[in-house]
């Protein structure tokens, strides 16, 4: 069984992490949740296969440190923020977190996005898509059109089928594209355990060559 | 600049000085004769020897040297005035005398290098001394014209007048380049101001947005004592985004709850309320946080005391503990974090941190927040940068003037001898004064000359070559051969705004060519090196209006630049504060319907899990998600336009969410309205109670504005602008897309 721990300082939205788990499939296990990040380090959350942290905006910004923190000792983190810009994913996924969620995106992608941080498989929700898709960063990786054009039009849309009927592709053509994208991101982001595991992982499955990175 | 104008304008004067100091004398030298020829070398070696040393001692030396070496000079050249006797010879037809430009050049250059008083005092000493000495040489007689005295009195006046009207303009361009690095400061000030306030805020609606977005995506069947808790915090922080959003916020709860998640205990020192702009509030709450951390991690004490000082000017809150403390020089920006991050962000805001500590005595952050941010006001509008150009044509014109009525005038009606006919004398005075009459007028009405240049240099020309031919030979380029040097000054009102290569060539073929008429003509009245002495004493002074004119244009550059830049940050700031109020304005109109909602559910009136509640708490968290993500810095009017349309469908009971991800171009208007109506047919057909979204992409050379809606499809539409479009259909939802390639 997937366990996970809840960093979030607001009930309600533990309460509805709590329940998405619950009827997930198979289900995941919310072994603590709490307003601060101390709960992520003590058991039984410390032994959790997934963080889900709120960036927690307050008074003294995002939380950053925390998240590098738990990067570092080798956790997998799935950032679920109210914060829905560009830079603040991009951020995130620079320090090395598994993936960005928005809030809003809560009841379509947490569960799935928990579940692929367990497997450890990329995973690209819409509004991260947008994020890579329009980043003008001179460090952003080297995509194809196509990944370009896959990573725009799953952020426009509401489902991977709308993006595969639209550019005339299979689901399972868009799934790559976007995990080839999310692995190029690795690649040039931090050095980080999560970082080796996402490009390792594509190299064995063939997702991905070495001339590529 | 100004620094930057006065050592280059040393240099200049000390090297025109030299160079036709030295030239006019080694000609006379050479070729002109002396009564007593080994005193005169020997005169003219010293002189010359004197003036290199005073020039390079004076660039290089220090201030006090700067300070007595001119005096030194000043009795070099009045014992040279004295040796008239020897090195001069009473030659009306010389034109001039090597000793007189050396007085001249001496008394025009001073200016660049002793303050007005002494250049007062060293006139009258140079002229007093020239005086005795002419008049030892030449008692009576043409050596000792009593004009020379104001004249080279008026001389002094003129190049003073000129050096502080250049010093004038280096300073006013010096103002105007500070000016707009100031306002660029403040600028910056108000834009982290801004932003810290408009987190703040968005920091305040979160927690009520996250708790209609829980409710609006169906996760609680119904209605809990925590949930309607949670409601109440969520009215309480919303009453404070109230109030923050008028601009003002209370520091002090805002201190306790940053400062209250470190395990310290806090002793107050503070007024009840101490209500501050919300950017002021959360940059010391911010403060406070990483003051108070730090003591929980480094200063191995749980007691910590936390002041708050107010008075009409600043705010100051100290932090004091007992604790270990640390040596502040020896301790890393790392290692103690507070230090590096604090003080950058005090700063940010027009603040200041100060961390006081030693080693045994505990530590004490002090920061100061000010409560009136000064305005730097805009003084510089009124600095036109093209004033001093026009000032320097003005004092030309004006001099001009003042030569050809004074002197020239005087001169060629006392010498009708020297002249085949009067007539083409009076025409070229005439002409002449009508050229400077017209650059006059050119300047008073402020136009360029432009195309009239050429045909009043031309006009010039004629009439100078006119003058000469009319000058008896055995009088060429004596004193009433007046147009020789002076028809030169209408060539530097002329030429003066343009390039100083072309200024001297255009000059120096003014001079050639008379001296050549000259030539042609056979005996003139002036030996070879009485013209050269005659010639460089005007000459040097009209090429150093060339200089002052390119100096001044150069800062008249760098200054209208600058304030070109300062109008720009001006207009920038404008917007963006007006961007800011609006949206402040915005965050508090929310309260009118988020608040029923909180308000329902926090008295339990509300069942969350009742879909018409449902799909109202979503539509409101969609809502106030739009404006927490909305950044001022990029709001533009194609968001303003899609925000339009998106308040339109939520009247109709669609929930729109709203994602806008990328810097966007500028887009011309009717590009913009080609994106934007897909959009709002799709959302103006949408079927009420559905959810809709809407999304735009931008990089830099392309713009897709994307609709996904259970709507009409609308009806096939051509392209144009650049723009195309498309819909897809898939299981009753119309995705629909604008999409605009800009030029690569």
């Amino acid at each position: 069984m997937i366990t996970a721990v809840v960093v979030d300082d607001h009930p309600v939205v533990v309460a509805g992490v709590r329940a998405w788990c619950a009827l997930a499939d198979p289900p995941i296990e919310v072994v603590a949740a709490g307003p601060t990040v101390a709960v992520a380090w003590l058991d039984p959350g410390a032994s959790a296969d997934v963080v889900v942290l709120d960036l927690q905006l307050d008074v003294t910004g995002p939380a950053y440190g925390d998240l590098k923190r738990l990067v570092d000792a080798g956790r997998q983190v799935v950032v679920y923020s109210m914060r829905d810009d560009r830079d603040s994913a991009l951020t995130a996924l620079d320090i090395g977190a598994f993936t960005y969620l928005t809030k809003a995106e809560g009841a379509d992608h947490l569960v799935a996005a928990i579940t692929a941080a367990a497997a450890g498989t990329p995973y690209t929700p819409p509004a991260l898509a947008g994020a890579f898709g329009t980043d003008e960063r001179p460090q952003r990786p080297r995509l194809s059109p196509r990944e370009h054009q896959v990573l725009i039009e799953w952020f426009h849309s509401e489902s991977k089928e709308m993006v595969a009927h639209r550019l005339r592709l299979t689901v399972h053509r868009v799934n790559s594209c976007l995990e080839r994208v999310r692995v190029k991101y690795a690649n040039v982001g931090r050095e980080a355990p999560t970082k080796a595991a996402l490009v390792a992982r594509a190299l064995q499955d063939g997702l991905i060559t070495t001339d590529e990175l | 600049m100004e620094q930057r104008l006065l050592r280059n304008g040393l240099r200049y004067a000390l090297g025109l000085r030299t160079v036709v100091i030295g030239l006019s004398s080694t000609v006379y030298l050479v070729l002109g004769t002396a009564p007593d020829r080994v005193m005169a070398v020997a005169v003219v070696l010293t002189l010359n020897a004197w003036s290199i040393g005073y020039a390079v001692a004076l660039v290089r030396g220090s201030r006090r040297t700067r300070r007595w070496l001119p005096l030194a000079d000043v009795a070099v050249v009045c014992g040279a005035c004295l040796t008239q006797t020897w090195t001069v010879v009473s030659d009306p037809s010389g034109g001039s005398t090597w000793i007189l430009v050396v007085v001249n050049l001496v008394v025009v250059t001073y200016p660049w290098q002793v303050g007005w008083p002494q250049l007062a005092g060293a006139t009258a000493a140079i002229v007093t001394a020239y005086f005795v000495g002419a008049t030892l040489a030449d008692p009576g007689g043409w050596l000792a014209d009593p004009a020379i005295g104001p004249w080279t009195a008026a001389q002094a006046a003129l190049s003073w007048g000129l050096y502080r009207f250049v010093r004038r303009g280096a300073r006013a361009a010096d103002r105007a380049v500070d000016g707009a690095a100031q306002l660029r400061r403040a600028a910056a000030i108000a834009a982290a101001r801004r932003r810290d306030e408009r987190e703040y805020l968005a920091a305040l609606h979160d927690t009520a947005a996250a708790t209609l977005l829980m409710v609006g995506s169906g996760v609680l069947a119904r209605n809990t004592p925590w949930l309607a808790a949670q409601a109440r915090r969520d009215l309480r922080e919303l009453q404070r985004s109230a109030d923050a959003a008028q601009g003002e916020t209370d520091l002090v709860p805002l201190l306790r709850d940053a400062a209250g998640t470190a395990a310290v205990h806090v002793t107050w020192y503070t007024p009840d309320r101490l209500p501050l702009p919300a950017a002021d509030a959360v940059a010391l709450g911010r403060g406070v946080r990483e003051a108070v951390t730090n003591v929980a991690r480094h200063a191995g004490t749980d007691r910590v005391d936390i002041r708050v000082d107010h008075d009409p000017d600043q705010v100051t809150v100290t932090i004091i503990d007992r604790g270990v403390g640390f040596e502040p020089a020896r301790v890393g920006p790392d290692r103690y974090g507070v230090t590096r991050s604090l003080v950058e962000r005090m700063t940010r805001i027009g603040g200041r941190a100060r961390i006081d500590s030693r080693p045994g005595h505990g530590t004490t952050v002090t920061l100061t927040c000010p409560r009136v941010v000064t305005d730097s006001g805009g003084t510089d509008r009124d600095v036109i940068a093209a004033s001093f150009q026009r000032g320097l044509r003005w004092a030309v014109v004006v001099l001009s003037l003042a030569i050809l009525l004074l002197l020239d005038l005087a001169r060629l009606l006392t010498s009708r001898e020297a002249y085949v006919s009067l007539w083409p004398q009076l025409l070229t005075w005439a002409g002449l004064t009508a050229v400077t009459l017209a650059v006059g007028v050119a300047t008073w009405r402020d136009r360029p000359l432009g195309r009239w240049r050429l045909p009043l240099l031309a006009l010039v020309f004629g009439l100078s070559a006119l003058a000469t031919s009319s000058v008896r030979p055995e009088y060429l380029l004596g004193p009433a051969h007046w147009s020789e040097g002076d028809a030169g000054w209408q060539v530097v009102l002329l030429m003066m705004d343009t390039r100083i290569a072309a200024f001297a060539a255009v000059l120096a073929a003014q001079y050639l060519m008379t001296f050549g008429q000259a030539a042609l003509a056979g005996e003139a009245a002036l030996s070879v090196a009485g013209a050269v002495s005659a010639t460089w004493a005007v000459l040097a002074f009209q090429l150093a209006i060339a200089m002052i004119a390119t100096v001044l244009r150069a800062m008249a550059g760098s200054s209208a630049k600058a304030l070109a830049a300062a109008e720009r940050v001006r207009t920038a700031e404008a917007v963006a504060r007006h961007l800011h109020t609006d949206r402040a304005d915005r965050m508090s109109a929310l309260a009118t319907t988020t608040v029923p909602l909180l308000d329902g559910l926090a008295r339990d009136e509300l069942d969350p899990g009742d879909e018409a509640v449902r799909r109202s708490c979503a539509a409101e968290a969609a809502r106030m998600r739009r404006l927490i993500a909305e950044d001022t810095g990029t709001a533009d009017s194609l968001a303003h336009e899609l925000r339009a349309c998106i308040e339109l469908a939520e009247r109709n009971g669609v929930t729109v969410s709203f994602a806008d991800r990328g810097t966007r171009p500028e887009l011309p208007p009717p590009v913009r309205r080609r994106l934007v109506e897909p959009a709002i047919a799709a959302l103006a057909t949408a079927r009420g109670g559905t959810a809709a979204r809407l999304t735009v992409a931008s990089t830099g050379r392309s713009v897709t504005v994307s609709v996904v809606a259970a709507c009409q499809p609308p009806p096939p539409t051509p392209d144009g602008d650049g723009v195309h479009r498309s819909t897809t259909v898939t299981g009753g939802r119309c995705w629909i897309q604008a999409n605009w390639q800009g030029e690569q």
